[in-house]
C-alpha cells in the first residue's frame, strides 16, 4: 500500500467515528488520525474482514476490541487494500472453506438419517409396536372406527348386515378368520363384520377389528375372492399394521418438520413428503399381508390370488395410477397378481375349501342379496 | 439542537434477490440446512445497508450459532411432538382436550421464543463498533404476552391497545446500546384513536357488508352464492383489510417514535397508502411470477407429451400415456411444487419483507444523535447459543 488510504474508525470502546488514514508499515496496519495522531497498530496476521456491504470492506483484528472496526471505503480503496493485504483473502477462504465442511457434514449426517429411516422404519415401528399393550390398542381401534362411522355411515353408524353372531355366515366368518389367524400369536381376537356400504373396501383397524363392505362382498365371483381379502385383512391384524403404521407416520411427520426446519409440521411442503414416504411403508406392509394370505391358503383350500382378481374388478390400475404410483398407499393390483400367482400354484393339494357351498351362499345372501346365482353386475 | 439525521437504505431489491435464488438452490442439494446460511446472509444484507448518520449496522451473528439453536429447540419439541402422537390415539374428547391443552402451551411458548430471538438479534448488532443488547427475562415477557392476549380474547380485541403499549415499553425499556439503556416514552392513549376508530369503522363495515350480501343471497344456506351478494361482502372484506393495513402503519409510526435512546430521539413515519402500496406490488409480481412459470411448465410438458397436442387440440389419453414412468412424474410434481413454493417466498421477501423494511428505514430519523457520542461499550453477551425456539417455531422476520 503505497501511500495512505482514507477510512472510518471505530476503536470498539466508544461510539465514536475517526477519519483516519490507513498505512501499512512492516507487518502491521498503523491507524492514524487527520491529526496525524496514533489510534492503533494491528498486525497483519491478526487482521480479518466481516461481512459488508457492496464495495465496502470491514476490518476487525484479535486481540482488539470485538467491536474495533477499520472500514473503507469505494472500490478502488478496497481493492488496494486487499492487494496490499493478501492475509485478508486467505483468512476469508478458510473460514469458507470451515463453514462449507460444517454444512457438508450436517448434510451427510441428514442424509444418514433419512437413509437410516427409510429402511429402519419398518423394523423399528415393529418392534414398537410389539411394545404397545394390547388394550391399548384395541381401545385405539374403537376410537377410529367410532370417528370412521361417523365420517362414513349417517347418525347411526354402521348398518351390519347380519347382526346374528350365531348365523351360518357369521359363524363360518368367524371361523375362518381364527383358523386364519391360528398361529400368528397375535394377543386380538378378531371382530369380522360386514356392513353396508356402497364403497367397495374392507379394511382392518387396530385391535382386530375387520369391515367388509356389502359392496365388495357383491362384487366377489367365488369364495376365493372373499377369502383371499379377509385373510389379508386378517394379515394386517396379525402384524399390527394399524398401529404400525400410526407410529410410523408420526416418525416420518417429525423427520419432515425436522427438514424443513417447521416443527409445526403445518407446511404444505411436509405433507407431500411426509406422503411419499408413509406410501412406501404402506406398500410394503400391503405386500406383507398379500404373503400373509398366501400362507393362510397353504392351510385350506383357495386361491389367494382370488384377492387380486377381486381388487382389479372393483378399480383396475388405470394409466394415471401407473403414473401416481410412488404417491399410492397399495401396490399396483398387476404386481401384486403377479406375486400371488407363484405362490398359489405351491400350495398342497387336498385341503378342505375355506367354506361349504350352504355357508358361501349363506354369506352371499347375508346382506339382503335376491340370489347368489345371478351377479348383480 | 441539531437537525434529526435520516436513516438510509442502501440495498437493492436485484442484490437481496440474486442472494435469495442462489440460496433457494443450494437449499436443494443440503437437505434444507442452507436455510441457516441463507438466514444469515439475508440479515448480513438488511443491516449492512441501514445506514445511520454514515455509519451502516453490522450483523455479527452466524449460521452455526442458528443451526445450534434448532437443535436445542428440538429438544423441547421432540417430546411435545411425541404428547401429540400419544394424544392423536386417544378417544376424541380427550383428543380435543389435549390438543387444545398443546395448543395453549405453544401460544405460550412463542411468547418466549419472540423475545429469546430478539435478544439474539440485537446481541449481534453492531453500530460504530458498539454491540446492542436486550435483558429482561423472557419468561417474564412470555407471561405477560400470554395473560394480555387472554384479556385481549375476552374483551373481543378491546383490551389490544393496553397490550401493544405494555408489551412494546418491556422490549424498548430492557434494550441496550452499549452501556445506554433505551426507553419508551409511548402509552396506550397514543394508540386509542387509530385503534378504536378503525374497530368501529371495521365492525360498521362487516355488519354492513355481511347484512347488505346475505340479504342478496350472497350467503345461502344450500346452493350457489349470487354474483351480487358474494361481490359486496369480496368488497367489505377488502375494505376491511385496508383499515388493518391502516391501523398498522399508525402503530408502527407512533410506537417507534416512542422509542428514545438517552437524549437521542427516534421518529418513525409510515404511510398507509405506502403499505398498501407494497401489498399491491406483491400481488402483482406474484401473479406475474406464476404467469411465467405457468407458461414455463406448458413449454415443458409440450416437449415431454408432445404427442397429447398433436393438431392443435389437447388429447388426455395420448397425454396420460406419455406419464407411463412414476418416477419421472414425480420428479415432475416435486420440482414443480418447488419452483411455486419458491417464487411464493421469493416475492414474499422482496416485496413484502424488503419493503416493510425500507419503508421503516426510509421513513426514519433521529434526532439528538451526537448524545450518543460517549455511549461505552459493555461486557460480552455470547451466551445466546442461537434463536432456540424461534427457529422450530417459525416466529418472526427478517
Amino acid at each position: 500500500m503505497s501511500g495512505s488510504i482514507a477510512a472510518r474508525f471505530h476503536d470498539g470502546l466508544v461510539a465514536q467515528v475517526h477519519a483516519v488514514a490507513l498505512m501499512h508499515e512492516a507487518g502491521t496496519l498503523v491507524i492514524r488520525a487527520g491529526d496525524g495522531a496514533e489510534l492503533g497498530r494491528w498486525a497483519t496476521a491478526d487482521l480479518f474482514a466481516v461481512h459488508g456491504r457492496k464495495d465496502e470492506l470491514r476490518l476487525g483484528a484479535n486481540g482488539q476490541p470485538t467491536g474495533a472496526r477499520v472500514v473503507v471505503k469505494g472500490r478502488e480503496d478496497v481493492a488496494r487494500v486487499l492487494a496490499t493485504l493478501p492475509v485478508l483473502g486467505q483468512k476469508r477462504r478458510q473460514q469458507t472453506g470451515r463453514e462449507i465442511r460444517i454444512a457438508v457434514t450436517a448434510t451427510v449426517a441428514l442424509a444418514a438419517v433419512i437413509v437410516a429411516y427409510l429402511y429402519g422404519v419398518p423394523l423399528l415401528a415393529g418392534r414398537i409396536t410389539g411394545l404397545v399393550p394390547p388394550e391399548w390398542e384395541r381401545n385405539l381401534g374403537e376410537t377410529v372406527a367410532r370417528q370412521m362411522e361417523a365420517s362414513l355411515g349417517d347418525d347411526s353408524g354402521f348398518e351390519v348386515c347380519d347382526s346374528n353372531p350365531d348365523s351360518l355366515a357369521n359363524r363360518a366368518i368367524a371361523r375362518f378368520g381364527a383358523a386364519a389367524l391360528e398361529g400368528s400369536g397375535s394377543p386380538f381376537e378378531l371382530d369380522i363384520r360386514v356392513v353396508k356400504s356402497e364403497i367397495p373396501n374392507a379394511f382392518a383397524l387396530p385391535g382386530g377389528q375387520v369391515f367388509f363392505f356389502s359392496a365388495l362382498l357383491e362384487q366377489a365371483e367365488t369364495q376365493d375372492e372373499f377369502a383371499g381379502v379377509l385373510a389379508h385383512e386378517v394379515g394386517h391384524v396379525a402384524y399390527r399394521h394399524g398401529m404400525e403404521q400410526l407410529i410410523s407416520t408420526a416418525g416420518t411427520g417429525a423427520l419432515i418438520g425436522f427438514i424443513l426446519g417447521d416443527m409445526t409440521g403445518i407446511s404444505v411442503a411436509a405433507g407431500l413428503g411426509a406422503t411419499i414416504i408413509d406410501a412406501r411403508f404402506s406398500r410394503d406392509a400391503e405386500r406383507q399381508a398379500d404373503a400373509f394370505a398366501a400362507h393362510v391358503a397353504e392351510r385350506m383350500d383357495f386361491n389367494p390370488a382370488g384377492l387380486a382378481d377381486l381388487i382389479n374388478r372393483v378399480g383396475a390400475d388405470d394409466e394415471f395410477a401407473r403414473a401416481l404410483a410412488l404417491l399410492s398407499t397399495h401396490p399396483l393390483t398387476d404386481d401384486r397378481k403377479a406375486a400371488l400367482d407363484p405362490l398359489s400354484q405351491q400350495r398342497p393339494t387336498g385341503l378342505e375349501p375355506p367354506f361349504t357351498t350352504a355357508e358361501w351362499n349363506a354369506i352371499r345372501s347375508m346382506c339382503g342379496m335376491p340370489d347368489p346365482k345371478t351377479k348383480s353386475k | 439542537m441539531e437537525r434529526p439525521v435520516a436513516v438510509v437504505f442502501t440495498g437493492t431489491r436485484r442484490e437481496l434477490g440474486f442472494m435469495l435464488l442462489r440460496g433457494y438452490v443450494l437449499l436443494i442439494p443440503s437437505i434444507g440446512l442452507y436455510r441457516f446460511w441463507l438466514t444469515t446472509w439475508k440479515r448480513r444484507f438488511y443491516w449492512a445497508n441501514t445506514e445511520i448518520d454514515g455509519d451502516p449496522l453490522e450483523y455479527t451473528g452466524n449460521a452455526i450459532q442458528l443451526l445450534l439453536g434448532f437443535l436445542m429447540a428440538l429438544a423441547v419439541f421432540v417430546p411435545l411432538y411425541g404428547l401429540f402422537f400419544y394424544l392423536s390415539t386417544q378417544s376424541s374428547e380427550a383428543a380435543i382436550i389435549g390438543y387444545s391443552a398443546v395448543a395453549v402451551l405453544v401460544w405460550f411458548l412463542m411468547g418466549y421464543a419472540i423475545y429469546r430471538a430478539r435478544d439474539f438479534r440485537l446481541s449481534r448488532t453492531l453500530w460504530r463498533g458498539i454491540r446492542c443488547d436486550q435483558g429482561g427475562n423472557a419468561w417474564n415477557y412470555a407471561v405477560r404476552r400470554f395473560f394480555w392476549s387472554l384479556l385481549v380474547l375476552a374483551t373481543a380485541g378491546l383490551a389490544y391497545p393496553f397490550m401493544a403499549a405494555n408489551l412494546w415499553s418491556y422490549r424498548y425499556r430492557h434494550s441496550w446500546y452499549g452501556d445506554r439503556q433505551f426507553g419508551f416514552v409511548g402509552s396506550w392513549k397514543l394508540l386509542a384513536r387509530p385503534f378504536y376508530g378503525t374497530y368501529l369503522a371495521m365492525a360498521v363495515i362487516g355488519a354492513v357488508g355481511l347484512g347488505i350480501g346475505s340479504a342478496m343471497g350472497g350467503l345461502p344456506v344450500s346452493g350457489v352464492p349470487t354474483v351480487g351478494g358474494a361481490v359486496v361482502m369480496v368488497i367489505a372484506a377488502a375494505l376491511m383489510g385496508l383499515l388493518v393495513l391502516y391501523y398498522q402503519s399508525r402503530e408502527i409510526s407512533r410506537m417507534f417514535s416512542a422509542v428514545r435512546l438517552g437524549q437521542a430521539a427516534l421518529t418513525v413515519t409510515v404511510r398507509a397508502r405506502s403499505l398498501v402500496g407494497q401489498y399491491v406490488l406483491f400481488g402483482l409480481a406474484l401473479a406475474g411470477s406464476y404467469v411465467v412459470l405457468a407458461a414455463g411448465g406448458l413449454i415443458v410438458l409440450g416437449s415431454v407429451a408432445s404427442g397429447a397436442f398433436a393438431g392443435g387440440g389437447f388429447d388426455p389419453q395420448v397425454f396420460r400415456q406419455s406419464l407411463q414412468g412414476s418416477f419421472s412424474v414425480l420428479l415432475a410434481i416435486v420440482f414443480g411444487y418447488l419452483l411455486l413454493l419458491g417464487a411464493f417466498s421469493l416475492m414474499v421477501e422482496l416485496f413484502l419483507g424488503l419493503g416493510f423494511w425500507k419503508l421503516v428505514a426510509q421513513g426514519a430519523s433521529i434526532a439528538g444523535l451526537d448524545s450518543l457520542r460517549d455511549v461505552k461499550a459493555r461486557g460480552e453477551d455470547t451466551r445466546l447459543g442461537g434463536e432456540g425456539l424461534a427457529d422450530a417455531l417459525n416466529v418472526g422476520a427478517y
